[in-house]
C-alpha cells in the first residue's frame, strides 16, 4: 500500500461504507451496526499504519499526495501529514471508533444515522489530511452537515433549536474563513495564484520558491483575525462558546462524544495549521488577546459548569473551559522589542496546547459517554436526582471517577499534563494571566467534585427509574475501560505524544519566527521611507 | 554505582504498593468471594513491609557507601563547634547546598563509638559489619540524584521523573514505610467488620430512616491505602519539585478516596471534597511558585545531573543559587539586588552578555507560592480547617494519612526546599507555624471527639515544625516530623483501638475508666501521651517528644534573642507546650481514668484483638525511644547528614536591621534554658489536666458554663467555617450562577434577537421584492411593451424606408462624433 494511498484510503473508507450500507435493507439493523463497526475499525487500522510509518525526525510534511483537481483555478487534491497532524487523525479515527461502539443505543433510523456517522467520519479526516485550502475549506463544509442532520434527527426534545443553532454558528465561522481563504488566493501573487498551505506558510515567511505574493502585515492581521473567529467558533471560546452546550444537551451520547472529541480540535488544528504560519505578523500582533480569550475561557467556562444542574452541560462547560488552554498554550510568543525572546518556553506551550487537545478528546469524550450510559438508562440528566450509583452501578462509578479525575486534571492521568505544561510556560508571557489561569485548578476541582458527590456517591439513588438502573454492560465498559487506559498510558508518557509532534512544532515555531522578522522588516521599512519623506 | 543501587531499592520499595494497588482492586472485582477473604489486606502489607526491607537496605547501602560518616560528622561538628566557630564554619561553607557531589569531610574517622543500629534494628545487623571498612581520608558523596525518564523535551528546557537520595529521603522512607506497614496490620483488624456481603452503615440513612445496607469493601479500603502509599514514597523519592507536585496531587486524591470510604454518608464525602478544594487552593500557590521557578531557572531539578564521566551536565536548582561564605546571603547583583543565577562555582551564569538572575521579590514569591502548597497539605492556618473534617474516614487512615505522612509532606517540602527559601519567607513559615500550633491547640482543649483532639493536636504539632523550620531550626523541625509521626501515629490507632472497642463510640464524655478494660490501648497510649508533651525520663531515655519540642523552642529562642522584635515566635510555642500537654492528658483521663460515665458503652468495651494490640506495641517503643540521644543521637544526625549548608553558621542581616538567623552554635546556647522552660510549662499543663480532669476536685461542667463565651468560640472552631463559607464558598457559587445565567440570557438573547432581526430584515425584503423590484420590473415589462407597440408603426417591412433610416443614422452618429471630438 503506498502512502499516498493510505491517506486517500483513511478519508474515502468511511465514505464508500456509507455508500455500501445504502443498498443493505434498513430493517437488518445488526448487520447495519457491524458493518459501521468494521469500517471504523478498518480505518482506526489505517491510521495506525499511517503512524507505523511516520518518521517522527522529519518536521515537513510526510506522505504528501498532490493531484489536479480544478487545474483552471489552481485547486489541487493535495494532502499529507505532519507531526501535528497525526496525534489528531489518529484521535478521530479512535474516537469514532469507541462512539460508534456507543451508537448502538441509537434506537431509530438506524441506517440513515449510521451514514451519516461514516460521513462524517469521512469530512473530519478529510480536514485533518488536506493541504489545500479550497479542499480544507470542502471538507470543513462536507462535515458540517451530517452533524446537523444527527443532532436534529436523533437528538433530544430540542433538536432542532441546537443543530440550528450549531450550523448557523459554524457557517458563519466558514464564510469569515472563506474570505480569509480568497485574500491569500488573490494575493499570492506571480502568474499563478495558490491554494497551498504549504507554499503559502513559506510565502509568509518568505522562504517560498513558488509563490511571490505576499500578504502585507496589515492584511496579515486582518485575515487573522477572520480565521480566528472562524475557528474559536469551533474551539469554542468565549464568547462565541454558546452553541456547544445545547448542541452537546440536545446530541445524541456518541455524538457527543465526536464534537467534544474531535470536533472541538478542529478549531485548535485550524489556527495551529492555517492562521498561525500563513499570517505570523497577525498571530503575533493577536497573540495578547489569544491567551486572554483563553484564560477568560478557562474561568468562565469553569464557573458556568459550577452552576448546571444538567449533567452533560456542565460537561460541556467544562469543554469550553479546558479548550481555553488550547488558546493560552497557542498565544504565548513573547516578542520583545522585534525580537522573540525565550522560544522554547513558546514551544512548551504549543506542545501543552496540541497535548492538551488530544487529552480532552480522551477525558472529554469519557466523560460525556458515562453521562450517557446513565441517561440511557434513568432518562434525565439532572444532578440533584441522582446520588449512590457507587452501590448500585460499581464499575461503572470506578470508571467514571477516572474519567472525570482525568478532567480535573489530576496527575497521572492525560488532562494533567496539558494544562500544566501550558500553565507554566505562561508566566513567561504574562504573569498575570498565568496566575488567572492557575487559579481555575481551584474551579474545576469544585464542580468536577461537587458533580461526582452528587451522582455516584450518598445514600441512596434519588431520581425516578431506579429500578431500570442495571450495571454496566460489556459493550459499554469496554469503551470506558479503553479510554480510562489511553488516559493513563497518556498521563504516565507524555512522550508518546510529544515525540510525535517535536519536530513539527519546532519548525513551526522557526518558520513563525522568521515570519515575523520578515513582516516586521517591512513595516520598520515603511516607517523609515515615511520618516525618510 | 552506589547510586544506582539506592535507586533500584528504593523504587522497588515505591512501586511495589502500586502493584499491590492493581493486584487488589482486579483481585476485588473478579473473584468469587472478595467479601470474605483477607486475601488484600495480606497482600498490601506484603508490599509496603517489603518495601520496608528494601528501605532499610537501601539506608545499609548508603551508610555504608560513605562510612556512616553522616553520624560521625556531627559528632566532629561537636567538637570544633567547641574550638571556634571558624573551622566549624569552614567545613558547612564548603558543602554548597544540594550540590550533587557533597563533600563530606571526615575529620575524625575513630569517633566510630557511635552504634547506629537503635531505631533501624534489622539495618543494624549488616550494618555494624561494614562499618569499620576505613577510610580514613577523602569525601564521601552522600547525595546522589539522576533521571528516570523525560516527561517532555522543548528546546533547553525539560521535564522529567528524577530521583534525588540523601539522608532525609532515607529516613523518611524507613519512617514511611515502617508506620505504614503497623498501621496496614492494625487496619486489618480494624476494618475486618467490613468482610460481609450485608454491612450495616449505622451512620449513613435512607430517606425512609433506615441504616444503609450494603456489602462490606474490605479489599476496596486496602487498595486505597497501596495507593496512598505509592504515592506517598513517591513524593519523598521524587528529584524534582515539579515530581512532588505530582505526588502531592496523588497523595491529595488518595486521602479524598479514603477520607469518603464511607462514600454513604454525607459528612463524608463533603468531608473529602473539603479537603480536596482546600488542598488545591494551597496548590494554586505552588503552581505560582512552578511558574515563577520554571521561567527563572529553567529547571526543577534539586540535584545537578551528571553524565557518564561524572561531569556536571546540568545544574539542578540548588547549585543555581549561591551564599555568600560570610553572611549567608544570596549573591545578588550590586546595583538591583537581584539574586544571581549561578554556576557550580558561584560565578553567574550568562545569557546574552548578561548576568541571569532573578528580582527577588521573585525569589520571595517563588518560597512563598511553594509554601502555600505546604500550608494546604499540612493544613497549616488559614487551610487548617480540612483536617478535622478529615477524620470522617476509617481511623488508620487519619493515623496513616491524616497524621504521620501526608500531612508531614508540607512540611518535609519546606525541609527539602529550604535553600532555596529567602528571610521573608521564613518569617512568614515561622508566623503561619505560629499562629497556626497556638489555634489548634485551644480548639484541641475544648474538643470532646477522641479523633477531632487528635486530630487538632496534629495541626497543632505541623505547626510546630514549621515554626522551626521558620526560626532557622531546620533540623529541629524535621526532627519533630519524625518523632512525631511515631507517637501521633501510635496514638491514633490507640484512640482507633478505643473507637473498635467501645462499638464505633467517639465522644469522650460517653467513656472513662477504660484502664481496666483495655489495659494494652491505655498503657500505650500513655506513652504517645507522655511523647507527645515531652516529658524526661531517668537514665536518658527521654521520650521522644522532649528531644524534638525543646529543639524547637531552643531554635525559638534563639531566634528571638537575634531578632527581639518577634518575641512572640518563642512565647507562644511555649505557652502552648503547656497547653499541649493539658488537652493530651486530659484526653488520656477522659478516656482511660475515673469512673465509667456511659455504662452501656463500658460494659461492652473491651481489649482490641492482638492484629491491633501487636502494631500499638511495635510503636509504643519507637514514639518513645525513636529520638534516643537527642541532637547527638542517631536519628537526628543522620536525618540532618545532608542539611542545607548555610545552618551552621546561620545568616546575616541582608539589610540594616534585618532578621537575622542564629547559627547552631546560637541555639546550642541557649538550649538548656528552652528545655527548662518547655518543660515547666509541659508539668504545669499536665498537672492542671490531673485536677480537672483525673480528680474530682472541680467540677468541669460547671467551670465550662461559666466560661461559656470563649468555650463556644473554640467550640465553634473560631468560626473558621462559616467565615469561608461566607467569604468563599456562597460568593463563588453567586458568581456561578451568575455566569450561567449570564450565558443563558445575554449572549443567547443577543444571538436570538440578532435572528429576530434577520427575520425582520427578510420580511421587509420579501415585501421590498414584491412590491419595489417586481414592481419595477413589472413596470419595464410594460413601459417596454408600449414603446414597442409604439414602434411597430415604424416597423413597415419596407426595405428602401431601413436604408433610409441606416443611413440616416450614420450621418447623424458620425455628425456627433466630429461635433464632440474635433480633430
Amino acid at each position: 500500500m503506498t502512502p499516498e494511498f493510505l491517506l486517500t484510503a483513511i478519508i474515502f473508507l468511511p465514505a464508500i461504507g456509507a455508500l455500501v450500507l445504502s443498498i443493505i435493507d434498513g430493517k437488518a439493523v445488526d448487520a447495519i451496526r457491524f458493518m459501521s463497526l468494521g469500517v471504523t475499525i478498518a480505518t482506526f487500522v489505517l491510521t495506525l499504519m499511517l503512524w507505523m510509518q511516520f518518521d517522527y525526525e522529519t518536521a515537513g510534511i510526510q506522505f504528501e499526495v498532490s493531484k489536479a483537481w480544478i487545474p483552471n483555478w489552481n485547486i489541487f487534491y493535495r494532502l499529507g501529514v505532519d507531526g501535528i497532524s497525526l496525534p489528531l487523525v489518529v484521535l478521530t479515527s479512535l474516537v469514532s471508533m469507541l462512539s460508534c461502539v456507543a451508537s448502538w443505543s441509537i434506537n431509530k433510523l438506524h441506517k440513515g444515522y449510521f451514514m451519516l456517522f461514516l460521513l462524517l467520519e469521512t469530512g473530519m479526516m478529510g480536514v485533518f489530511l488536506s493541504l489545500d485550502f479550497f479542499l480544507f475549506f470542502v471538507f470543513w463544509e462536507v462535515m458540517l452537515l451530517p452533524m446537523y442532520f444527527l443532532i436534529g434527527v436523533w437528538g433530544g426534545p430540542r433538536k432542532e433549536y441546537a443543530a440550528l443553532k450549531f450550523f448557523l454558528y459554524t457557517l458563519a465561522g466558514g464564510v469569515l474563513m472563506l474570505i480569509a481563504m480568497l485574500m491569500f488566493y488573490f494575493n499570492s501573487g506571480g502568474t499563478e495564484h495558490s491554494f497551498n498551505l504549504i507554499e503559502l506558510a513559506k510565502a509568509a515567511s518568505g522562504t517560498s520558491d513558488h509563490i511571490t505574493g505576499f500578504l502585507s502585515p496589515s492584511m496579515q492581521i486582518t485575515a487573522f483575525v477572520l480565521l480566528f473567529i472562524g475557528f474559536a467558533i469551533k474551539l469554542p471560546a468565549f464568547p462565541v462558546h454558546t452553541w456547544l452546550p445545547d448542541a452537546h444537551v440536545e446530541a445524541p451520547t456518541p455524538i457527543s462524544m465526536i464534537l467534544a472529541g474531535v470536533l472541538l480540535k478542529l478549531g485548535g488544528y485550524g489556527i495551529i495549521r492555517i492562521a498561525f504560519p500563513l499570517c505570523p505578523y497577525g498571530a503575533a500582533y493577536a497573540a495578547y488577546a489569544l491567551v486572554a480569550i483563553g484564560v477568560i475561557s478557562i474561568i468562565y467556562g469553569a464557573l458556568a459548569a459550577l452552576a448546571q444542574t444538567d449533567f452533560k452541560r456542565l460537561v460541556a462547560y467544562s469543554s469550553v473551559s479546558h479548550m481555553g488552554y488550547v488558546l493560552i498554550g497557542l498565544g504565548v510568543w513573547k516578542i520583545t522589542e522585534g525580537t522573540t525572546v525565550n522560544s522554547d518556553m513558546w514551544l512548551m506551550g504549543i506542545n501543552g496546547a496540541m497535548f492538551q487537545m488530544v487529552a480532552h478528546g480522551i477525558s472529554s469524550a469519557g466523560m460525556f459517554f458515562m453521562v450517557g450510559v446513565i441517561y440511557d438508562r434513568v432518562h434525565h440528566r439532572d444532578l440533584n436526582k441522582f446520588g449512590g450509583l457507587m452501590g448500585l452501578m460499581p464499575l461503572y462509578s470506578g470508571l467514571a471517577a477516572g474519567l472525570f479525575f482525568a478532567g480535573l486534571g489530576l496527575p497521572g492521568l492525560c488532562g494533567f499534563i496539558g494544562e500544566i505544561f501550558v500553565v507554566l510556560s505562561t508566566w513567561n508571557y504574562s504573569p498575570l494571566l498565568a496566575i488567572i489561569a492557575a487559579s481555575g485548578v481551584i474551579l474545576t476541582a469544585g464542580y468536577i467534585l461537587w458533580a461526582l458527590q452528587r451522582v455516584y456517591l450518598g445514600a441512596e439513588y434519588k431520581g425516578p427509574h431506579k429500578e431500570d438502573i442495571t450495571r454496566m454492560n460489556a459493550r459499554e465498559a469496554s469503551v470506558a475501560i479503553v479510554l480510562l487506559a489511553i488516559a493513563i498510558v497518556l498521563g504516565v508518557f507524555p512522550g508518546i505524544i510529544f515525540d510525535m509532534m517535536h519536530a513539527s512544532t519546532s519548525a513551526l515555531v522557526e518558520s513563525m519566527k522568521l515570519g515575523y522578522q520578515h513582516a516586521a522588516d517591512l513595516v520598520k521599512a515603511a516607517a523609515d521611507t515615511q520618516a525618510m519623506r | 554505582m552506589v547510586g544506582e543501587t539506592l535507586r533500584n531499592y528504593l523504587m522497588i520499595a515505591w512501586l511495589l504498593p502500586l502493584a499491590g494497588f492493581v493486584v487488589e482492586i482486579f483481585f476485588g472485582f473478579y473473584s468469587k468471594n472478595p467479601r470474605h477473604s483477607k486475601a488484600a489486606a495480606w497482600c498490601a502489607v506484603g508490599c509496603i513491609g517489603a518495601g520496608f526491607l528494601c528501605s532499610c537496605a537501601a539506608l545499609v547501602t548508603w551508610g555504608n557507601a560513605n562510612d556512616w560518616c553522616a553520624l560521625e560528622h556531627h559528632d566532629s561538628h561537636g567538637e570544633h563547634a567547641d574550638a571556634g566557630h571558624e573551622t566549624a564554619g569552614h567545613e558547612h561553607g564548603e558543602h554548597a547546598a544540594g550540590d550533587h557531589h557533597v563533600a563530606e569531610p571526615a575529620h575524625n574517622a575513630a569517633a566510630a563509638g557511635e552504634d547506629h543500629g537503635h531505631e533501624h534494628a534489622v539495618a543494624a545487623a549488616s550494618g555494624d559489619a561494614a562499618d569499620h571498612d576505613d577510610h580514613a581520608s577523602g569525601s564521601q558523596q552522600t547525595t546522589y540524584s539522576g533521571v528516570l525518564y523525560t516527561l517532555g523535551k522543548f528546546g533547553s528546557l525539560e521535564l522529567s521523573l528524577d530521583y534525588y537520595i540523601d539522608s532525609l529521603t532515607l529516613v523518611m522512607f524507613t519512617m514511611v514505610t515502617l508506620i505504614a506497614t503497623c498501621i496496614h496490620l492494625f487496619a486489618m483488624g480494624y476494618m475486618s467488620e467490613e468482610l460481609t456481603d450485608e454491612y450495616v452503615d449505622h451512620q449513613a440513612h435512607t430517606s425512609d430512616g433506615k441504616h444503609v445496607h450494603r456489602p462490606g469493601r474490605f479489599y476496596r479500603f486496602f487498595a486505597f491505602l497501596s495507593l496512598f502509599c505509592f504515592a506517598m514514597l513517591g513524593l519523598v523519592l521524587a528529584g524534582n519539585i515539579f515530581q512532588v507536585f505530582i505526588f502531592w496531587e496523588l497523595v491529595g486524591i488518595c486521602s479524598f478516596l479514603l477520607i469518603g470510604f464511607y462514600t454513604e454518608r454525607k459528612s463524608a464525602s463533603n468531608a473529602a471534597n473539603k479537603a480536596f478544594i482546600m488542598n488545591r487552593v494551597g496548590d494554586f500557590g505552588f503552581l505560582i511558585g512552578l511558574m515563577v521557578l520554571w521561567t527563572f531557572f529553567g529547571t526543577f531539578r534539586f540535584g545537578d545531573t551528571t553524565n557518564a564521566e561524572g561531569v556536571v551536565a546540568e545544574q539542578g536548582l540548588f547549585s543555581m543559587v549561591h551564599r555568600d561564605e560570610a553572611t549567608g546571603n544570596f549573591l545578588t547583583e550590586p546595583i538591583t539586588g537581584d539574586v544571581l543565577i549561578t554556576d557550580n562555582h558561584g560565578h553567574a551564569l550568562q545569557q546574552d552578555g548578561q548576568n541571569r538572575s532573578i528580582p527577588y521579590y521573585l525569589l520571595v514569591v517563588a518560597g512563598l507560592g511553594v509554601f502555600a502548597g505546604c500550608v494546604g497539605k499540612s493544613a497549616q492556618f488559614p487551610l487548617q480547617t480540612w483536617l478535622p473534617d478529615a477524620m470522617e474516614g476509617p481511623t488508620p487512615v487519619s493515623a496513616l494519612v491524616h497524621s504521620a505522612t501526608m500531612v508531614a509532606a508540607g512540611v518535609y517540602l519546606t525541609g527539602r526546599f529550604f535553600p532555596m527559601f529567602v528571610q521573608e519567607v521564613l518569617l512568614t513559615i515561622a508566623y503561619i507555624g505560629c499562629i497556626t500550633l497556638f489555634v489548634a491547640a485551644t480548639i484541641a482543649v475544648v474538643a470532646t471527639d477522641i479523633k477531632k483532639v487528635l486530630a487538632y493536636s496534629t495541626i497543632s504539632q505541623l505547626g510546630y515544625m514549621m515554626l522551626g523550620l521558620g526560626v532557622f531550626g531546620w533540623g529541629a523541625g524535621l526532627f519533630h516530623l519524625i518523632t512525631h509521626a511515631f507517637f501521633k501515629s501510635l496514638m491514633f490507632l490507640c484512640s482507633g483501638s478505643v473507637i473498635h472497642g467501645c462499638h464505633h463510640e467517639q465522644e469522650m464524655p460517653k467513656m472513662g475508666g477504660l484502664l481496666k478494660k483495655m489495659p494494652i490501648t491505655a498503657i500505650t497510649m500513655l506513652v504517645g501521651v507522655c511523647a507527645i508533651a515531652g516529658f524526661p525520663m531517668l537514665f536518658g531515655l527521654h521520650f521522644s517528644g522532649f528531644h524534638s519540642k525543646d529543639a524547637i523552642v531552643a531554635s525559638a529562642l534563639a531566634f528571638m534573642k537575634a531578632n527581639p522584635s518577634h518575641f512572640l515566635l518563642f512565647f507562644i510555642p511555649l505557652l502552648t507546650a503547656g497547653i499541649t500537654a493539658f488537652y493530651m492528658f486530659r484526653l488520656w483521663f477522659y478516656t482511660f481514668w475515673g469512673t465509667p460515665r456511659d455504662h452501656h458503652v463500658h460494659e461492652h468495651a473491651h481489649e482490641s484483638p492482638w492484629i491491633m494490640t501487636v502494631p500499638l506495641l511495635i510503636l509504643a517503643p519507637l514514639a518513645w525511644l525513636c529520638a534516643y540521644g537527642g541532637e547527638s543521637g542517631p536519628l537526628y544526625l543522620m536525618l540532618t547528614g545532608d542539611a542545607p549548608s548555610h545552618l551552621a553558621n546561620g545568616v546575616a542581616a541582608a539589610t540594616e536591621g534585618g532578621l537575622v538567623m542564629p547559627g547552631h552554635e546560637a541555639v546550642h546556647a541557649v538550649h538548656i534554658q528552652a528545655g527548662l522552660l518547655a518543660l515547666a510549662a509541659a508539668f504545669s499543663g499536665a498537672l492542671i489536666a490531673y485536677i480537672l480532669y483525673g480528680t474530682n476536685l472541680v467540677n468541669v461542667e460547671q467551670m465550662k458554663n461559666q466560661l461559656s463565651g470563649i468555650h463556644g468560640f473554640l467550640a465553634n472552631k473560631w468560626h473558621f467555617d462559616d467565615l469561608y463559607d461566607a467569604l468563599f464558598m456562597k460568593p463563588a457559587h453567586k458568581v456561578a450562577a451568575f455566569c450561567a445565567w449570564f450565558d443563558k440570557t445575554v449572549f443567547d438573547s443577543i444571538l436570538h434577537g440578532s435572528a429576530k432581526l434577520v427575520v425582520l430584515v427578510s420580511q421587509w425584503d420579501r415585501i421590498f421584492d414584491e412590491k419595489v423590484v417586481d414592481g419595477f420590473v413589472n413596470l419595464l415589462g410594460t413601459s417596454t411593451q408600449s414603446v414597442g407597440r409604439s414602434f411597430k408603426v415604424v416597423q413597415t417591412g419596407r426595405l428602401r424606408q431601413y436604408v433610409m433610416f441606416i443611413v440616416l443614422g450614420v450621418v447623424a452618429l458620425f455628425a456627433v462624433v466630429f461635433t464632440t471630438f474635433p480633430g
